[in-house]
């Protein structure tokens, strides 16, 4: 069992591992920054610094799922998508590489599908309920599980540990966190997402996803984000074990608060869009295998 | 890719931007509650392919037409549903419905039921067609009947309004094509050979289970169906219109025990037709709820 005060160190040092790519701080820093301050120009030189970021991200920004704009160049793409999807494509392809192919415990492939499905669902849930910023609800689904590639990383044998018991038990992977570790990967994705300065709701996603009742006021993305993590891993875009669940998705404290924000909520068909959800598997699949599969399969 | 394959997926592709299909998709799912995403867009296309050249339409547009203007449209579209449906049924279809069962409603409903000393469990497969779902039911209660319900008891009741799909069922003579996903161990355990190509279920299998002519909309038979556990209705609700789905569900909510289960198709939705039912999600499969009494939301089932 370890304090928190004990793992912030070592996530601290988790900032000079080789695999981070060198472009994370400076477009984090931009990302931040209101779109009409951000120079584009500047956003096309961090993307050309690195051939492959550059290649996956107009991989994905061709992808139907966005809109199928048939971009070729990184400036198109902007055009096309907008820079904060833009931004948000690069940032998960910075992350891709974090975590060491040797260090995962997690099967790689089924965590990159759930973070992209829990993005865009987020995304598209966001528009359904007319939540004002569906591109920070995008952004919120991509990173709620950024302290799995902290404990992957830096807490590698605990949280292997964590896994096989969680498969084994068909139980939620932060809850034998909690037992085994003392800390979940909220906590520990918190501390690294403080440490690049994200958005304090952002911070607030990958702190609460899972305990958003213990909010002090509730927080609608939190909620959000809750909802389509729980949707996600309901429709095989989970982890990559059987979780044994079922849920009243309406009955959920965080559909209540996002009712109460959102009342196009209460009218939304949940079973379309968990169809919807099921549509979007096969490109999901696919773009996944290209764009993250990637340093895995060089390894 | 050859020229001519490149050049007939990309013809399929363009077709399949035809707006007609979004508005034949919308129709479906207006009509008959069942729902094809976008992205599968081109598995409806491709079964509308086959009615456009039955009725001789040139384009999804011309073929839209004869779904919402022409004399024959109600015809039509039941044609459509039908292949739409086709090859849905087939033993252990749902394998996520399956495990719901194991790992969450059957406990659930198992742990209510025995703190009033009650050990009985019905089953309903309302439009059980030629059979494989209520054989389904029994040969996984069979194998459950040693652990999870040890010292239980169940029945299942199949109805269906067809009589010559109910003389099939209750032969359980099947090929193939129906036995595709289950296994040999299942096979030796409750099958024996009929001919060459086919097995027919063991008596044992068969006595397990009721089969009865019942039409849905039969207020008169409905009522009496009481005391339901379970209840699985799948792609026969699409053929009625909104009334006469509301009027089943009204019986279907109240044929079942509260806390019991409705499943529909797997593309199947509820949306609009009855808000007494909570839509419960498990991995890969919805659920329709009757929640207990002075259930309050709370997520967890």
């Amino acid at each position: 069992m370890k304090t928190l005060d004990e793992i912030r160190p070592k996530i601290k040092a988790l900032e000079v591992m080789p695999t981070i790519p060198t472009i994370i701080h400076p477009l984090a820093a931009m990302m931040q920054m209101p779109a009409d301050r951000v120079d584009l120009a500047k956003v096309i030189e961090l993307v050309s610094y690195d051939s492959t970021i550059a290649a996956q991200c107009l991989r994905m920004a061709n992808s139907p799922l966005f809109g199928r704009r048939n971009t070729d160049n990184i400036r198109s793409a902007l055009v096309a998508l907008g820079l904060k999807r833009v931004q948000a494509i690069l940032l998960g392809c910075c992350l891709s590489r974090i975590v060491p192919p040797d260090k995962w415990a997690l099967d790689a492939i089924s965590f990159w599908r759930h973070s992209l499905a829990c993005a865009l669902v987020s995304s598209k849930m966001a528009h359904l309920i007319a939540y004002p910023d569906p591109e920070k609800a995008y952004l919120a689904g991509l990173l709620h599980d950024l302290g799995i590639l902290v404990n992957s990383t830096v807490f590698t044998e605990d949280f292997r540990g964590c896994v096989e018991a969680a498969h084994n038990r068909h139980v939620p992977l932060h809850i034998v966190e909690q037992e085994f570790m003392g800390f979940t990967h909220c906590e520990s994705g918190k501390i690294l997402a403080e440490q690049w300065h994200f958005s304090a709701d952002i911070v607030q996603v990958v702190e609460l996803h899972h305990f958003e009742e213990s909010l002090p006021v509730s927080q609608p993305l939190v909620s959000l984000v809750h909802i389509t993590d729980l949707l996600c891993r309901l429709r095989d875009l989970g982890y990559g074990y059987y979780e044994t669940m079922g849920i009243d998705l309406v009955g959920e404290a965080a559909w209540d608060t996002l009712v109460r924000h959102y009342p196009a909520l209460a009218n939304m068909d949940l079973a379309r869009l968990t169809l919807d959800i099921d549509g979007a598997m096969d490109e999901i699949v696919g773009i996944v295998d290209a764009v993250f599969a990637h340093p895995y399969q060089a390894a | 890719m050859d020229t001519a394959t490149a050049k007939a997926t990309q013809r399929e592709t363009e077709d399949l931007r035809d707006p007609a299909y979004l508005k034949i998709r919308d129709l479906i799912y207006q009509i008959s509650g069942i729902y094809q995403s976008e992205e599968k867009l081109y598995l409806l296309a491709a079964r509308c392919a086959r009615r456009m050249t039955a009725v001789k339409a040139k384009t999804p547009a011309e073929y839209l037409e004869h779904l919402t203007v022409r004399g024959n449209r109600e015809a039509e579209l039941r044609l459509l549903l039908n292949e739409i449906t086709i090859g849905e049924t087939y033993m252990f279809r749902s394998t996520p419905q399956l495990d719901a069962m194991r790992t969450v409603i059957l406990p659930q409903i198992l742990q209510a039921k025995s703190a009033m000393g009650f050990k009985r469990l019905r089953l309903w497969s309302a439009g059980c067609s030629t059979g494989e779902e209520p054989y389904t039911l029994a040969m996984f209660l069979l194998e459950q009947s040693e652990t999870l319900l040890a010292g239980c008891t169940f029945e299942i009741l199949a109805t269906d309004i067809n009589e010559n799909s109910l003389t099939a069922a209750k032969a359980g003579v099947y090929g193939e094509y129906a036995l595709r996903s289950t296994t040999d161990l299942l096979r030796r355990k409750y099958f024996k050979t009929h001919d060459e190509k086919r097995l027919q279920v063991t008596d044992q299998l068969k006595s397990l289970i009721r089969f009865d002519r019942v039409n849905l909309s039969d207020d008169s038979k409905m009522i009496f169906l009481k005391g339901m556990d379970l209840i699985f209705c799948c792609n026969v609700l699409i053929y009625f219109d909104l009334t006469s789905k509301r009027k089943v569900m009204q019986h279907f909510f109240s044929n079942l025990l509260p806390g019991g289960y409705l499943f529909l198709g797997h593309a199947e939705s509820l949306y609009q037709v009855d808000d007494r039912f909570r839509l419960v999600h498990f991995p890969g499969v919805i659920g329709y709820w009757k929640p207990p009494v002075g259930y309050t939301g709370g997520g967890k089932v």
